[in-house]
């Protein structure tokens, strides 16, 4: 019983939650939601016993992803100060396909019988630890030069282009030419 | 329980499909992304926890990174857009219209 | 003695001869030396000859019939096969070509001795390839190794008459022989593909309800490949190849492949009674047609090829009437005797370096074993009594009037009184005739030219005599008895060489030349030629005019066709890709939702 009420402030919560993630007209605004969501999803692992994850959750999650989105919002504003426009596009049409999802999700979930359950008892951090460095080693390893990958292609993505090659005046011929924008935000 | 975890992992997904869906602005369309892969978390660790085994949480871990990655590269991509066009808007953005 | 098998010794005969032609094509230093070319090619040949007799000992000996087959293709309806098929039919034809080819290929040391190397072997290289052809064109086992054969002598033919393919006539004359042979063969390539379609097979001894079509377009290709009217156009000019060639090819064996089609095919033209009349009629024809223009030649090949023509056309007549015997022995004998003939005025030509017989003239006396052997051929050509040809025309002829063909029958008497005419003529005049300036110095070959000559004139000569035993082998019987139709035949035989001896040894009755005025023209016009030319021309054209139209109005336009329904639908499909992010995600989840529809309705 205990379990259930603790499931439904938890549930409630989340789903209020995401849908003012979604909702929300101010995007400062729906990011703060977004890590209540998530600060709910690492309570929400605490009661399916998996005590590191949520601690990793709120550390990765609630902590470095939220920070990145703010900054992206503020790194995108045109002008200080305005609040980010954020209207929505045909909301009906989206909540049918969403409601649509959702109604085959849960179709799906009371048609399909569970497996018989293991055996009961948490997960520690150190089975975990384990896990990853026999039965899934390579996919840790990958995940790693995944890791630094990303951190090249976001660099080299998101860098400025203003620093030509010496020598190398004007564009060259036939390159697409894209609207150069210099550091004040006006166009070259 | 087990099923009703798994609904609200459902019911999670179906909202960030539905921000997915309704966003202009290509941060949020980013949050939403993130909702939709923490519903997936939770489905993950719901079935570790039934099954009893670590592999749920590994893969919850992995796909934390995962997302942790994605979102750093469509931040990029975002700010790339936003200094070419000054706006950080989907809509506008259809030079790949055939 | 070896002791090798029947089989074995087939092998040896087909296997040595593509041997030599391989080797000498192969490694040309050998081919470009000339002389050691003819050593490999003539060994091939000997060897050929050596098996080739033993082969038909042992079937003059009752030895039993060899089949031996390897399987080739798997044809749709069953197994198509290669191999090697020895009855009496097969072995003696075996030897015919045998005896023919290795004395065609002795003279030739002697005649072309003055050629340059390289061709010398060249032309040696190309006779141990037909040599190779024709016999597996004989021991064919079905009708398509046949065919198979007989498109490679065509090949050789094509490439031994362009022996000199620097001189533009024969370089032409090559060709058109290639043609011409090629629209015939034609026929017997569609004959195959009815016959395949209708039996599933290949065989000769099939029974189908299909016979008198395959067996009418079977006769088309003899037409073409044995010279029948109105294909004979291209023996006359084949003739541009050395003379041993048109011995060997033109005259005894390839010429010959066309009559050995029919005999092989006998059962299924069994079952043909039309195709019989039509080579009754076109054979009989021919004969009297081309022994007609055979008198106004002054060329003595050409009088030797279109004798060829007419002989072949008594050869064909007879099968037609169903005188499978006579038309098989008459190839044997004409085989031997026209060969002796070719390779004599191949002789003559040699030593006066003409082909025209005015030019020649009482060469008997300067050239005897030359001259004496070419009368012996002569005679034979005639039907004189006794030699070899009286006998195999006097079963032609017997064979023709059995089935009351009064019509050909009687054209075939006149053509008889025709050939005896003519041969008397060349031997008249070029042999016994006053002396020409250009036989001044006239003098006999060396001993590779003399020595084929008097191998050829033994069967030339005695062949008649052993019609009992030839018969034999191919599973007839034969009773020599001079009936009305033979004593006919051989009065206006005698009538003939009389008449030619009244008129080029004595000079008499010179006003019956006139009478052949009409011939020697038609014969220089070259109507026939120009007959096939424009058809062939106007045929092509209007044959290339409705493809033209058929690519340009139907297939261009499909073409097309596709191409805008490409476009088209391109144009509309572009509109998909709007560019616009949400769209893309709509299509995913709809496509989601899609799978889940189907997977709800249809679980597992």
């Amino acid at each position: 019983m205990m379990a259930w009420i603790a499931f439904g402030i938890v549930a409630a919560t989340l789903l209020v939650g995401a849908f003012r993630v979604v909702t929300a007209r101010n995007l400062v605004h729906a990011v703060l939601w977004l890590g209540l969501t998530l600060a709910m999803t690492a309570a929400g692992y605490v009661l399916l016993e998996a005590t590191f994850l949520a601690v990793m959750q709120l550390l990765l999650y609630t902590g470095g992803v939220l920070t990145l989105m703010l900054f992206g919002i503020m790194l995108t504003r045109r002008v200080e100060g305005v609040e980010v426009p954020n209207e929505a596009a045909n909301r009906p049409r989206a909540a049918a396909l969403a409601l649509g999802v959702f109604a085959l999700f849960t179709w799906a979930i009371l048609n399909t019988p569970l497996p018989p359950a293991g055996p009961g008892g948490a997960v520690t951090a150190q089975q975990i630890g384990h896990s990853f460095l026999t039965d899934h080693l390579l996919a840790f390893e990958l995940l790693s030069v995944l890791l630094l990958a990303v951190m090249v292609g976001a660099i080299a993505i998101a860098r400025t282009r203003d620093h030509a090659p010496a020598g190398q005046g004007g564009h060259r011929p036939g390159r697409r030419v894209l609207p150069k924008v210099n550091q004040k935000g006006g166009a070259a | 329980m087990m099923q009703a975890w798994l609904i609200l992992a459902a019911a999670l997904f179906s909202l960030g499909l539905f921000g997915l869906l309704t966003r202009r602005n290509a941060v949020g369309i980013l949050l939403s992304v993130e909702l939709m892969a923490n519903a997936v978390n939770v489905v993950l660790v719901a079935f570790g926890r039934w099954h009893g085994v670590a592999d749920g949480q590994v893969f919850a871990l992995f796909t934390t990174a995962i997302t942790v990655a994605e979102a750093a590269i469509g931040l990029a991509l975002v700010i790339l857009l936003y200094r070419q066009r000054q706006d950080v808007l989907v809509d506008a953005a259809t030079e790949m219209r055939g | 003695m070896l002791e090798l098998t029947p089989l074995q010794w087939a092998q040896l005969a087909l296997w040595v001869p593509l041997l030599s032609a391989v080797v000498l094509a192969a490694v040309w230093p050998l081919r470009k030396a000339g002389g050691p070319a003819a050593g490999v090619s003539l060994v091939a040949a000997t060897v050929n000859l050596a098996a080739a007799a033993v082969l038909l000992f042992g079937w003059l000996n009752g030895a039993e019939d060899v089949r031996h087959t390897a399987p080739w293709l798997i044809g749709g309806q069953g197994l198509i096969e290669l191999g090697v098929h020895l009855d009496g039919v097969s072995v003696s034809m075996l030897l015919v070509v045998a005896v023919v080819a290795w004395g065609v290929q002795v003279f030739s040391l002697g005649y072309l001795a003055d050629e340059p190397k390289a061709g010398f072997g060249r032309y040696y290289t190309w006779q141990s390839l037909f040599l190779f052809s024709m016999n597996s064109l004989v021991l064919a086992p079905n009708l398509l190794q046949l065919f198979l054969g007989w498109e490679l002598v065509g090949l050789c033919s094509y490439l031994l008459i362009g022996y000199w393919f620097t001189k533009p006539s024969a370089a032409k004359a090559a060709l058109k022989a290639f043609w011409v042979t090629k629209f015939a063969d034609m026929g017997l390539l569609l004959g195959l593909i009815v016959l395949y379609t209708h039996t599933g097979g290949f065989e000769w001894t099939a029974t189908t309800t299909a016979a008198t079509t395959v067996t009418l377009l079977f006769f088309l290709a003899v037409m073409g490949k044995s010279a029948q009217f109105p294909l004979h156009i291209w023996l006359p000019d084949a003739m541009e190849g050395p003379t041993p060639v048109s011995a060997l090819l033109h005259a005894a064996t390839m010429v010959a492949a066309g009559v050995f089609l029919v005999v092989r095919a006998a059962p299924l033209f069994a079952q043909a009674p039309l195709t019989g009349e039509v080579m009754t009629w076109i054979g009989a024809f021919t004969a009297l047609f081309a022994a007609s223009i055979a008198v106004v030649q002054t060329d003595i090949k050409k009088v030797l090829a279109y004798s060829t023509c007419s002989q072949l056309g008594y050869m064909v007549a007879a099968l037609g009437s169903g005188a499978v015997l006579g038309g098989y022995f008459h190839l044997t004998t004409h085989a031997f005797f026209k060969a002796l003939l070719f390779l004599a005025a191949g002789g003559l030509i040699h030593a006066v370096h003409s082909n025209e017989i005015s030019h020649m003239g009482g060469l008997l006396k300067k050239l005897p074993v030359t001259g004496w052997t070419f009368i012996i051929g002569a005679l034979a050509l005639a039907g004189f009594p006794g030699f070899s040809g009286f006998f195999s025309k006097d079963l032609i002829l017997e064979g023709v009037a059995h089935q009351g063909q009064w019509v050909p029958l009687a054209m075939l008497l006149v053509g008889a009184f025709l050939t005896a005419f003519y041969m008397g003529r060349v031997v008249f005049i070029a042999l016994l005739g006053a002396p020409s300036e250009h036989a001044a110095h006239a003098h006999e070959g060396g001993g590779s030219m003399k020595l084929p000559l008097l191998v050829l004139a033994v069967p030339a000569l005695a062949l008649g005599f052993f019609a009992g035993p030839v018969a034999g082998l191919w599973g007839h019987e034969y009773h020599f008895h001079l009936g009305w139709v033979g004593l006919t035949a051989s009065a206006l035989g005698l009538a003939g060489i009389g008449l030619s001896w009244v008129m080029f040894a004595k000079g008499g009755a010179q006003g019956l030349l006139a009478a052949f005025a009409p011939v020697g023209a038609l014969a220089r016009s070259g109507a026939v030629d120009r007959l096939w030319a424009t058809g062939y021309r106007q045929g092509l054209q209007v044959l290339g005019g409705a493809i033209a139209w058929l690519d340009r109005y139907v297939i261009d336009a499909l073409m097309n066709l596709i191409g805008y329904l490409s476009l088209a639908l391109g144009d509309r499909l572009r509109a998909v890709q709007t560019g616009n992010v949400r769209d893309y995600v709509y299509a995913v989840v709809a496509g989601l939702l899609l799978l889940g529809a189907w997977g709800a309705m249809f679980p597992g």
